[in-house]
């Protein structure tokens, strides 16, 4: 017997509302079918119509976790097609806080992929020391989410000693915690059992259908633009590209965690090294004829912006690709041969956060179309019966 | 290998179906083919340039033509295939058979653009409604949007 079960497409607290049409059979999934557009802003149309100041403050607005990835991403772009150079002190700002937005970023993904497991703890610890990054980030720039620290050709503000100290703190102390937290993910068994092999995306796969970030490295795809491509700063940091070779959803949370740590090493490295100088050039108002491409490592993988200009004051064109709809064809590929109890883990994943509160489901009988309401609450529980009733697998190592 | 290097071997390897090879800035390069040498040149790409990554498909309205841009990335440089259709005749092999992860950027390209991408193996539509109607194309430069009249129930007091 074939059952399909739609999930979505509204949801408050995504970004992008989307509809996923799952075939089961029994539990397990056999098809997955996503649809997108129920939220389609029409932003790349829009650019167009803006100058190239104001398309700041509206690729900002692209995304609500991720805010500085597109902007940045979007200014990298442009300061290429008026040829100007930002100062190297506006360039370290500017990586700081895309730094500290990957730290904050990171931790409430940790917090969720806790949470959907049955690790509430978990949860409750990543998303206190969130806070801490947070208020970092507000102290720079004035704002929790919206940062908008970018301008064309540098960035808006400056830090002092002060503000260089607290940071230098901040990190410390959230370093000391995590590293405390992983050290207890170890003694925590069913944890690792219950998203050990979850999930599965192969190498072969991850590389096939495009995937980026977290998502691909988890996979054994050692692919970081900061590396590839290093922009900016970048070449001038210590880090080292962080990958899993488990190719599941431990994998994913094995990236995310040693990717935190690397952020803090930079972070401080930044912080440390800051040049002195200006932190903003004059930009022109009107850009040169020409194309650009820019590409940026956002927490959940790479951010492409292209942009055309045709020698006024504002874009030809913008197009803009978000790293969540590189993975879309990738989480289909997951979910298939998966277990319904494993669709909230697998989903919260690739970090789209479709399953972080409540919502309905609905279960659609293949054979008389029939509807039975399921409420995510249910879809939850029956997930954490299945962590309870899942065998310990006893080659499932954590890490640290 | 560094840019020139890229841009000599492609050259090579592609002889006269490389209508145009640029390299505008560092780690960007940009390679013009006819439409019919799209798969040919993309297949290359991902066998020899090690660019089995596509990061994205770009439309371009142009006027009289539309122009696609094929964004890949290796870890030498940023690849960039760029294809020009006529408007009146906008028609494109599908790549999918080649880069199986182009599927969503194709079916984009499709409703936005108003390009037919012949043999892909989804062809429905991505972000419009289904009760869009088939000839609007919003990424086109002649498409604008036109806000419908506001309807109050029981008119304005």
């Amino acid at each position: 017997m074939s059952f399909k079960i739609p999930i979505g497409p509204q949801h408050p607290a995504l970004k992008e509302p989307i509809s996923l049409r799952m075939t089961v059979d029994g539990e397990v999934i056999t098809d997955a079918d996503l649809r997108l557009g129920y939220n389609h802003r029409g932003v790349e149309k829009l650019a167009e119509d803006k100058t190239w100041i104001q398309n700041i403050y509206l690729t900002e607005r692209i995304c609500g976790i991720c805010s500085h990835s597109h902007a940045s991403c979007y200014v990298q772009a442009v300061e290429k097609l008026m040829e100007i150079v930002p100062p190297r002190r506006g360039l370290y700002i500017r990586y700081l806080v895309s730094e500290l937005e990957r730290v904050h970023s990171h931790l409430l993904w940790l917090g969720v992929a806790g949470h959907e497991a049955g690790f509430d703890s978990f949860f409750m610890y990543t998303w206190r020391d969130r806070e801490i990054v947070m208020d970092l980030l507000e102290m720079i720039s004035g704002n929790r989410v919206h940062y908008a620290i970018n301008t064309i050709g540098g960035v808006r503000r400056d830090i002092d000693e002060g503000q260089k100290a607290k940071i230098l703190e901040g990190v410390a102390t959230l370093r000391k915690r995590s590293e405390y937290y992983f050290a207890i993910g170890a003694n925590e068994p069913s944890f690792v059992a219950r998203i050990a092999g979850v999930g599965l995306l192969s190498k072969e796969q991850a590389v096939s259908l495009c995937a980026v970030g977290p998502v691909a490295r988890a996979s054994g795809v050692a692919r970081d633009v900061r590396k590839e491509d290093p922009y900016a700063v970048y070449d001038e940091l210590d880090f080292e590209i962080c990958t899993a070779a488990s190719c599941d959803v431990l994998g994913r949370v094995v990236v995310r965690v040693k990717e935190l740590l690397e952020s803090y090493k930079m972070i401080e490295q930044m912080v440390r090294n800051l040049p002195d100088g200006d932190i903003a050039v004059k930009a022109p108002r009107k850009a040169k004829p020409g194309e650009a491409l820019a590409r940026y490592e956002a927490p959940r993988g790479e951010n492409t912006h292209f942009v055309k200009s045709n020698g006024s004051d504002r874009p030809e064109r913008l197009k803009v690709r978000a790293p969540t709809l590189a993975n879309y064809p990738a989480t289909i590929e997951m979910l298939k041969k998966g277990f319904i109890a494993d669709i909230p883990l697998i989903f919260a994943a690739i970090d789209p956060c479709i399953c972080c509160a409540e919502r309905a489901v609905t279960l659609v009988d293949a054979r008389n179309g029939a509807e039975s309401i399921v409420l995510m609450s249910e879809l939850r529980r029956r997930a954490l019966g299945r962590a309870k009733n899942a065998p310990v697998k006893g080659n499932a190592v954590w890490p640290f | 290998m560094s840019d020139i290097d890229i841009v000599e071997s492609l050259k090579r390897d592609l002889g006269a179906k490389a209508l145009e090879v640029a390299n505008p800035d560092r780690r960007r390069i940009f390679v013009k083919v006819a439409p019919a040498d799209l798969i040919a040149a993309v297949t290359l790409l991902r066998d020899k340039y090690d660019c089995a990554y596509l990061a994205t498909i770009t439309g371009l309205d142009k006027g009289e033509t539309l122009e696609i841009l094929y964004h890949f990335a290796s870890t030498a440089a940023s690849l960039t295939v760029r294809t020009e259709v006529p408007r009146t005749a906008p028609r494109l092999a599908s790549i999918c058979p080649v880069i199986p992860g182009a599927i969503f950027y194709e079916r984009e390209i499709q409703e936005m653009f108003g390009i037919a991408v012949e043999g892909i193996p989804d062809p429905r539509r991505l972000n419009l409604p289904d009760d869009w109607p088939e000839d609007q194309h919003p990424l086109r430069k002649d498409w604008k949007h036109v806000r419908p009249a506001e309807v109050i129930p029981g008119g304005k007091s």
